[in-house]
């Protein structure tokens, strides 16, 4: 009988109408879809706060990247809060300080700048999935993965 | 005198420290003798957004009334700070070159930007507005829906 492979959820923020927010996630669509999309399942923070039962069961039963597009540090805190185990939190604000060049600007639309950042993110996100993911059998417990990385 | 004066609007709360001088910008100025310890009041940091970049002028520079002593880069804005008095800067604050983040977590402590030697603090703080009076003026731009995030 063949498993489903453990994937890493990825959770960006909800920052609807703040440049960070919109990065966080742009990331997440990069990382999801183009990087890493057979390693990962995107997670809207929506349906977490909501408490839709298939995402808080995706959050419980695998490991989770979280972005975070300012201070408050909602996906953070609702991962959290969900019971969920984290492998990596990503603050858009602490790649920006390394990266001063891609200043993100527009809400609708980010600017080049912002979407260049968005893909230093996401890239981020697949070498830490590729990590996690590294030589990880088709497990019932997902979580055995991040037990090496924590 | 240790102590804050208060304003809530809306769910932010802004704190004025009482024990120093404050210009209507919202940068503070609080005398150690001949060396005055500036900064970025609470309302000031609040309304600009997290800080990603904080610039001081080097040791050394002099500075006049109003002269840009350092500019800070937020998630929302780039804000350029004038001096609260005149005098030479003596001291930059070395934990903003590695965690600006500092203003943004204790503003009126570890956040201060720098320390400068007043060339004459009794007629430039005679300027500034007392902690009372520089409430009211963040009563007043909070009122006028200042954005904070």
């Amino acid at each position: 009988m063949s498993r489903a492979k453990p994937k890493v959820v990825i959770v960006p923020c909800s920052g609807i109408g703040k440049p960070y927010g919109t990065v966080s996630r742009e990331a997440a669509y990069i990382a999801t879809e183009e990087l890493s999309p057979d390693k990962t399942q995107l997670v809207p923070l929506s349906l977490l706060v909501l408490g839709d039962s298939q995402t808080r069961a995706a959050v419980a039963q695998n490991v989770a990247v979280t972005i975070d597009g300012c201070k408050l540090a909602c996906s953070t805190k609702m991962v959290k809060e969900s019971g969920g185990t984290i492998a990596k939190e990503i603050a858009v604000l602490d790649v920006f300080r390394q990266h001063r060049d891609l200043k993100p600007l527009g809400i609708a639309e980010l600017n080049p700048e912002g979407l260049k950042l968005a893909r230093v993110i996401a890239e981020e996100i697949a070498r830490q999935v590729d990590d996690l993911t590294a030589g990880v059998p088709d497990s019932p417990n997902p979580r055995k993965a991040v037990r090496k990385h924590a | 005198m240790q102590g804050f004066l208060e304003v809530s609007v809306d769910k932010f709360t802004f704190k004025v420290a009482r024990d120093r001088l404050y210009a209507e910008e919202g940068v503070w100025a609080r005398s150690e003798g001949e060396r005055i310890r500036v900064g970025l009041s609470d309302f000031l940091q609040q309304s600009s957004g997290d800080i990603a970049f904080a610039e001081v002028k080097p040791a050394g520079t002099p500075v006049r009334l109003g002269e840009e002593i350092a500019t800070i880069e937020t998630v929302k804005v780039n804000v350029s700070l004038g001096s609260p008095l005149a005098g030479r800067v003596m001291e930059v604050n070395p934990a903003l070159q590695s965690a600006p983040e500092t203003i943004n977590k204790d503003p009126y402590g570890d956040g201060w930007l720098a320390i400068i030697e007043a060339s004459d603090w009794p007629v430039d703080q005679r300027r500034l507005l007392t902690p009372e009076a520089y409430l009211e003026v963040v009563k007043r731009l909070a009122g006028e829906g200042v954005e904070v995030p």
